[in-house]
C-alpha cells in the first residue's frame, strides 16, 4: 500500500513541469553572484582593511557629527544658517521642488509619448486581421503599420536600455547646462518602459468588447476610440504613477552631474567634504522619495477603487 | 426602475486624472523656468554635438588616444573586460540583494507571520514585526543607489565592494517589497488544505504558497537584475571601473568613437538580458 503510493508520488515528481531553461539560468546567476564575492573579483576584503576603517571612523567620528556636537564652539544657528555655503537651506528645499517638477514634467511627457506608442506597438493590432477582421482598406497598410509595430518595439527597447544617467551625461554635453537634458533623459527611458507596458495592457484586454466592434464594421481607430482606449487607460495609469516615484528618486540622482535639482548640492557637499550636510542632504531626498511613494499609492489605490 | 442607470458625470476619473497630469507638466514648465531656446544645442558646444553624433555611425575599433600605453590589451578586450565587470558588480550586488529581499519579504508578508511564523513567540511578535520590516524595507528604498555609493566614497573611499553593497541596499528593499505582496496575493486553498491535514506553519508556507509564487518572484527578479546591470554602469561615473567608467573617460578625452564602441556595448548587453527574460517568461523550455 505504502510502496504503491509511493511510487505514484514518485511517478507525479517525475512529471511535474520543469522549466529547464529557467533552471538553468538560476543555476548560471547564482554561480556569477557567489563567483563575484567568492573569487575576490569585488574585493570584499577591502572594506576591512586598516586603511578603510581608519576612513570610517573618521567618517564617523569627524566628519559625520554637525560642527556644534565636533566641540569646537560652534553653534546651532551657525550651522544651520551657514548650511550650502551659506544659502541655507531654503536652497536645498528650492532644489527639492526642482526635482518634484522635473519628474513631473518628465512622467507627463513619457506618460504621452508611451500613449501614442503603445496602439501602434501592440501585437494584437499590428496584423492584417486585428480582431477578427481584416482592412477594408488596401492591403498594402497592413503591412506598413506590422512593419512599424516591430521597428517601434525596436525602438522602445533601445528607448530603455540606456540608463537616464547615461543619456542626461551626454544630453548636458550638448545641450549645455540647462534642466532640459535631465527632463529629456528621464522621458525617454520612461517612454521605453511606459509604451512596452501600454502595449501589453492593449494585448491583454478583454478582446470580446473590441472584436464585436470589429465584426460590425468598426475601423481599427473606431474600435479603440469606442472600447481599446478608454478600457486600457486605468491599468495604463497604474504604471504612469508607479513610474513617477521612480521618476523622482532619479531625477534626485540626475542632479549629481551638476544641474540644480537636490543631487546637485548632494555633489557640492561631497565635494566640499561637508559630510554632515551630505547626509542632511540626502535625508531630504529620502523624504522627498517617501512623499512621492504615498502621493503615488494614494493616487493607484483612487484609480483602482474607481476602476 | 432606475436602478443600473447613474448619470454620466460631466468628466469621468479618468479624463479628470489625464487633464490633471497635463495641467501639472504647464505648471512645471513654469516652475523650471524653461525656455524653447534652450532646447537647442548650445552654439558653443555645437562642435561637440555635430561630432559626437557622427561618431555615432563610426565608433572605435581600436583606441583613439595619442598616448595609448604599449602594455594596454587590445581595444575590444578592453571593452569586453568593462562589460564583464560591469556584470560582475550587478551579480554581485544582486547576489547579496536576493538574500536580503527574501528574508525581509518574509517578515513583511502577512502571510508568513500567518503560517510559518506563526505560534506563540510569532503571535506576540507579529505586529510589531510586520509594522518594522515594512518600514525598514520602505527606508532602504527611498534611497537611489547612486545616493548610497557617494556615502560609502565619503565613508570609505573607492572599494568595488563598497559599490556592490550600493546596489545591493535598494534592490534588497525592491524585491522584499515585491517579493511580501507576491506571497500574499497567492490563492491560500492549498496551504488552507495542508494546515487543515495537520501539516505544520512552516510546511504550509515553504510548500503551500511559496511555489505558486515562485515564477513571479524569479521573473521579477530578473527585471530587476537587468536594472541592477544599467546601475552597475552608471556606478562607473563614480571611479567604479565598470562600462560607465570608460565612457566618461572616453568622453572627456574627445575620443566620441570610443565613447560609442562602449555605449553600443552597454546596449548589446541590455539588450541580451532582455531577449532573455522575454524567453523566461514566454516559458517555452516547460516541460
Amino acid at each position: 500500500m505504502s510502496d504503491a503510493r509511493d511510487a505514484e508520488l514518485d511517478r507525479m515528481r517525475r512529471q511535474r513541469p520543469r522549466d529547464r531553461f529557467a533552471r538553468a539560468t538560476a543555476l548560471l546567476l547564482f554561480a556569477f553572484g557567489a563567483g563575484a564575492w567568492l573569487s575576490g573579483a569585488l574585493r570584499p576584503g577591502e572594506l576591512f582593511g586598516s586603511r578603510q576603517q581608519g576612513n570610517l571612523r573618521r567618517f564617523l567620528f569627524e566628519e559625520l557629527p554637525p560642527a556644534p556636537l565636533r566641540g569646537d564652539g560652534a553653534s546651532w544657528s551657525d550651522w544651520f544658517g551657514g548650511l550650502l555655503g551659506g544659502r541655507g537651506i531654503e536652497a536645498a528645499l528650492a532644489g527639492a521642488n526642482t526635482t518634484f517638477w522635473i519628474a513631473a514634467l518628465a512622467i507627463v511627457l513619457a506618460a504621452t509619448g508611451g500613449a501614442l506608442a503603445a496602439p501602434f506597438a501592440a501585437r494584437t493590432l499590428a496584423r492584417p486581421d486585428p480582431y477578427g477582421r481584416a482592412d477594408a482598406e488596401h492591403p498594402s497598410r497592413a503591412r506598413t503599420l506590422t512593419a512599424a509595430a516591430t521597428a517601434l518595439r525596436f525602438l522602445l527597447v533601445l528607448a530603455r536600455a540606456m540608463p537616464e544617467y547615461v543619456l542626461a551625461y551626454l544630453g548636458l554635453a550638448v545641450f549645455g547646462f540647462t534642466v532640459w537634458p535631465l527632463v529629456f533623459a528621464l522621458a525617454l527611458h520612461n517612454c521605453g518602459i511606459l509604451g512596452r507596458l501600454g502595449a501589453e495592457t492593449i494585448e491583454n484586454l478583454d478582446p470580446t468588447p473590441m472584436r464585436q466592434l470589429r465584426l460590425a464594421g468598426a475601423s481599427r481607430a473606431q474600435m479603440l476610440a469606442a472600447s481599446g482606449l478608454p478600457a486600457a487607460t486605468p491599468n495604463y495609469l497604474l504604471y504612469v504613477f508607479y513610474r513617477f516615484e521612480t521618476c523622482v528618486r532619479e531625477a534626485t540622482v540626475l542632479g549629481l552631474l551638476g544641474v540644480a535639482s537636490l543631487g546637485y548640492w548632494i555633489e557640492e557637499a561631497r565635494i566640499r567634504a561637508y559630510y554632515d550636510e551630505l547626509v542632511l542632504l540626502i535625508l531630504l531626498a529620502m523624504v522627498l522619495v517617501l512623499l512621492a511613494e504615498v502621493a503615488s499609492t494614494a493616487a493607484r489605490a483612487w484609480i483602482r477603487r474607481s476602476g | 426602475m432606475s436602478a443600473g442607470f447613474t448619470a454620466r458625470p460631466l468628466l469621468g476619473r479618468r479624463s479628470a486624472t489625464v487633464l490633471a497630469a497635463l495641467g501639472l507638466g504647464v505648471i512645471a514648465w513654469f516652475q523650471l523656468g524653461l525656455t524653447l531656446d534652450d532646447l537647442l544645442p548650445d552654439p558653443a558646444r555645437g562642435a561637440t554635438a555635430r561630432a559626437f553624433a557622427t561618431a555615432a555611425l563610426h565608433p572605435a575599433f581600436d583606441y583613439q588616444g595619442d598616448f595609448v600605453p604599449a602594455a594596454a590589451p587590445p581595444f575590444w578586450r578592453g571593452v569586453a573586460a568593462a562589460a564583464l565587470r560591469t556584470v560582475v558588480f550587478a551579480a554581485g550586488g544582486m547576489f547579496l540583494a536576493v538574500i536580503g529581499g527574501l528574508v525581509l519579504g518574509m517578515l513583511a508578508s502577512a502571510s508568513w507571520w500567518r503560517t510559518a511564523g506563526a505560534g506563540p513567540l510569532g503571535g506576540r511578535l507579529r505586529p510589531v514585526g510586520l509594522v518594522a520590516a515594512r518600514v525598514t524595507i520602505a527606508g532602504l528604498r527611498s534611497v537611489h543607489e547612486l545616493l548610497w555609493a557617494v556615502l560609502f566614497l565619503a565613508a570609505l573611499g573607492v572599494s568595488p565592494a563598497a559599490g556592490a553593497i550600493a546596489i545591493a541596499i535598494p534592490y534588497a528593499g525592491t524585491l522584499a517589497k515585491v517579493f511580501s505582496e507576491q506571497v500574499d496575493e497567492v490563492p491560500r486553498d492549498a496551504s488552507r488544505a495542508m494546515g487543515a491535514l495537520g501539516a505544520g506553519g512552516t510546511l504550509q508556507f515553504t510548500c503551500g504558497l511559496l511555489p505558486r509564487a515562485a515564477r513571479q518572484m524569479a521573473s521579477f527578479t530578473f527585471y530587476q537584475f537587468e536594472c541592477s546591470v544599467r546601475a552597475a554602469a552608471v556606478l562607473g561615473f563614480f571611479g567604479f571601473p565598470t562600462l560607465g567608467q570608460k565612457i566618461a573617460a572616453s568622453f572627456a578625452n574627445g575620443n566620441y568613437g570610443e565613447v560609442w564602441s562602449y555605449l553600443y556595448a552597454l546596449i548589446a548587453l541590455v539588450l541580451t538580458i532582455e531577449m532573455w527574460s522575454a524567453r523566461l517568461r514566454s516559458g517555452r523550455s516547460v516541460r
